[in-house]
């Protein structure tokens, strides 16, 4: 065979609805043109970075350091390090130096790195469901296994449901807040809980990570804060991305901030370096970690998305959907109006040519993602579409 | 444990080279840096053509939306169609966007293609001396690494492959102009070796190619570089602009699978998917628009070549034992004594920092980086000397 038996099983593995639904997709697109489709199916939003980032930019490379572009320490630039600790200090209350911070290629780069570094063969990590459906594959690659925890009704954390799954082989928690495809910002409450449940079995000799993927952890609504779970429990490393807060997705730039409660820092930064350069990351783009490291405290509009957020959730309401409302991150996560959720994908682009993604990506059937990071006029020109299909399947609405 | 067993496995195997690192530090500081003749590290002093930083200019004041977005995880279709078309000019061979993959640097685009193509146990074979690295890349994916010893010039010894081919030989992995020997190989012996291959595949075997060439445009005195796609059907190229065009810290590369690679889509499916996975999900997107317009380009090559004669004749002066390098910018002699490692340490005692062969699996020689400046190459001469008498006068 041309490729790995294994690599065929995981393409096979996700292929095929996926790829039915992206054809179907290009096929629709081409029938009636990219203004007629309202496309809600990726999480790559249409946002540009903030200008003056864009200026920055530019002001760096019309007044070029020599070696600018050189490979630097795989951990990246010191003082864009030091520059990331200032912030977390700031934000945090905690002593964060720049040891503590691990320039990666963006947030997938750094959970990688992590896996990479802590899981031995068989070790298990934690994730609640519905849930990124890269993380079971970022944890295959190092031979861990994903062992999947339901959340609650609305999308919550179920300590419960993880004590029941926490074995002798758990290495890891591995949760995303705000959540993605959820828009679930854990609450404070739910955060002591699992640390509490986490802090007595390190008093029985285990120790188990959290690990936060915190990519969309600026984008929070209606007030709210992302609980700071480094105050909590020890034991936290974060991954953060900058492609959603700064826009930079197709750049790649992320790091992960180790707690500075972790005792053996020194030992995890030695084998997180190692890590980086075997997995061929080496090193975090050179160009966009200086910029990271000037725009910590700066994002992208969370007012437009706030917007949008509301916008949708009344339209979803409207049209009768049953829908949590997200308080964080730019998707939505609805609940089919008939059980077999791809038959209502399937339906709502066909007829209404509008696209989301089913429910299973996620492993959650009977649900739907809608990502709304697309521009306002597309939100409100499925509105039309998302109250026709209410009213056929909820027969006028609730 | 904080981290996991095979981690600190690879730590401790690589300890030795974090004491050299150390102590060489601990120079620096005691002579002061501009003392200490740095030859331990590939990463070029050069920077990138002024051309290019003009262009990353240009390209970061566009006004045109979505500059930094996610691309397609192959790269974006212009990008790959103008390598594409660099490519089908260098092999002759029908190359389209889709035989491209932009990955991050070469590193990235290895690991991508061995996640692609390897099952748990299967054998990568790849000439020895090596760049260690390569372990690690096959070992990441369960593959496993099999040495052969080049020979006495660094050229391959082909009953040597022969004799370590086996069924469960998936590809054989060189890099050529090569690290840390800077041999280039040459159309003769590829073809021999292709020949092995070739025997296999009428046995219903295939076996790949992989050849990372990040090194490939910094070749000396008119040295030609074999273009293997024409040799040989199941053929990755990995290569990146780290050296060529002086961006290493950008990381930034790409994967070209030949055309002529039977169900070519499977294994472009397969590597596209991998580039997800293992956390990459594109290569930067600022470089990739960058690059696509200067492949044809370099940094100074002539530049490279005076470097390597400067060393070579320090070197030969001084009384080692080398082969003249035909590229890349490493050279890599023999140790007068047997013990390289104690070899590097007493060399450090003259202010030269070098690297042990051991670190590229062959013992009893020392590998010379010499993408430095020049002046640090004059510089050097006289502790060369210094060295080379004093171990012809036995005063180890």
């Amino acid at each position: 065979m041309i490729i790995s038996r294994e690599m065929n099983k995981l393409i096979k593995d996700q292929e095929g609805w996926t790829r039915r639904m992206f054809e179907e997709g290009i096929r629709i697109k081409k029938m009636y043109g990219l203004d007629a489709v309202c496309d809600f199916s990726l999480g790559n939003p249409d946002t540009e970075p903030p200008v003056a980032l864009q200026n920055a930019l530019i002001e760096m490379l019309t007044k070029p350091e020599i070696g600018m572009h050189r490979y630097m320490s795989n951990n990246g630039y010191e003082d864009v390090r030091e520059e990331i600790a200032d912030y977390l200090r700031e934000t945090h209350g905690l002593p964060f130096q720049a040891g503590h911070i691990f320039m990666t290629v963006g947030c997938a780069g750094g959970l990688n790195v992590i896996l990479k570094s802590i899981l031995n063969r068989g070790d298990e990590v934690i994730v609640p469901t519905p849930f990124f459906w890269e993380f079971k594959n970022y944890i295959n690659n190092f031979g861990g296994v994903t062992k999947f925890v339901e959340t609650t009704e609305d999308f919550q954390l179920d300590i419960r449901n993880i004590e029941d799954a926490i074995t002798k082989k758990t290495k890891a928690v591995l949760i995303n807040s705000p959540n993605n495809p959820t828009g679930a910002v854990y609450t404070e409450e739910s955060m002591k809980q699992l640390a509490s449940l986490l802090n007595a079995k390190r008093e029985q000799g285990q120790d188990i990570y959290v690990i936060t993927d915190d990519a969309y952890k600026k984008l929070v609504y209606d007030g709210i804060h992302v609980p700071n779970v480094f105050k909590m429990y020890d034991l936290v490393l974060s991954v953060t991305s900058h492609s959603k807060d700064l826009a930079l997705a197709g750049e790649r730039i992320g790091y992960v901030a180790i707690s500075p409660s972790i005792k053996d820092v020194d030992l995890l930064v030695s084998a997180m370096t190692i890590s980086i350069r075997v997995l061929g990351f080496v090193n975090a783009p050179a160009l966009f970690q200086r910029v990271a490291g000037k725009f910590q405290r700066t994002s992208v509009s969370i007012q437009d998305y706030e917007k949008k957020r509301d916008t949708l959730y009344a339209i979803l309401m409207e049209a009768g959907f049953e829908c949590v409302k997200p308080q964080g991150a730019f998707y939505m996560f609805p609940k089919s109006p008939i059980p077999d959720e791809l038959e209502f994908v399937r339906t709502l682009q066909q007829e209404e040519r509008i696209m989301v993604v089913p429910g299973r990506g996620f492993g959650r059937e009977g649900y739907f993602r809608i990502a709304y990071c697309v521009p306002m006029e597309k939100i409100l020109k499925a509105r039309e579409g998302f109250l026709r299909i209410g009213d056929r399947y909820y027969s006028g609405g609730k | 444990m904080a981290i996991s067993k095979n981690i600190s496995t690879l730590m401790k195997n690589s300890s030795w080279i974090r004491a050299m690192f150390e102590e060489g530090e601990k120079l620096k500081k005691k002579h002061g840096a501009e003392n200490i003749y740095d030859f331990s590290l590939g990463n070029p002093i050069t920077e990138p053509p002024e051309a290019l930083k003009e262009e990353l200019i240009r390209v970061a004041s566009s006004d045109a939306k979505g500059m930094h977005r996610y691309m397609t995880n192959s790269g974006y279709d212009d990008v790959r169609e103008e390598i594409a078309q660099y490519q089908s000019e260098i092999t002759g061979l029908p190359f389209t966007k889709d035989h491209i993959v932009m990955t991050v640097g070469a590193a990235g685009g290895l690991n991508v293609v061995f996640k692609s193509i390897l099952d748990p146990g299967d054998e990568v074979i790849v000439p020895c001396p090596f760049f260690v690295e390569f372990m690690f890349y096959i070992g990441n994916h369960n593959g496993v690494i099999k040495l052969v010893d080049t020979k006495d010039d660094f050229h391959l010894d082909i009953d040597k492959i022969k004799a370590a081919i086996n069924k469960k030989t998936k590809a054989i992995l060189i890099n050529s102009p090569h690290n840390p020997t800077g041999v280039v190989y040459n159309e003769a012996e590829l073809l021999e070796l292709i020949a092995l291959l070739q025997e296999r595949n009428q046995k219903g075997q295939r076996i790949y190619i992989v050849v990372d060439e990040a090194y490939k445009k910094i070749i000396y005195n008119g040295t030609k570089l074999p273009i293997l796609p024409n040799m040989y059907d199941d053929t990755v190229a990995v290569t990146c602009h780290s050296k060529d065009l002086g961006l290493a810290g950008e990381r930034i590369g790409y994967i070209a699978m030949s055309p002529r690679i039977r169900n070519v889509r499977s294994l472009i499916d397969a590597t596209i998917f991998a580039n997800r996975i293992l956390g990459f999900i594109n290569a930067p997107a600022i470089m990739q628009r960058v690059v696509a317009k200067f492949q044809r380009s370099s940094v100074d090559i002539m530049e490279y070549q005076k470097k390597r004669d400067a060393i070579y004749n320090i070197l030969v002066e001084s009384g080692f034992e080398v082969v003249k390098p035909a590229g890349a910018f490493y050279i890599f002699p023999k140790s007068p004594i047997p013990d390289d490692i104690k070899f590097v340490k007493t060399m450090l005692q003259h202010h030269i920092l070098t690297v042990p062969g051991v670190g590229f699996g062959k013992p009893g020689y020392f590998r010379i980086a010499y993408c430095v400046t020049m002046d640090v190459i004059e510089k050097s001469r006289p502790y060369f000397k210094e060295v080379g008498e004093s171990l012809r006068n036995g005063q180890q």
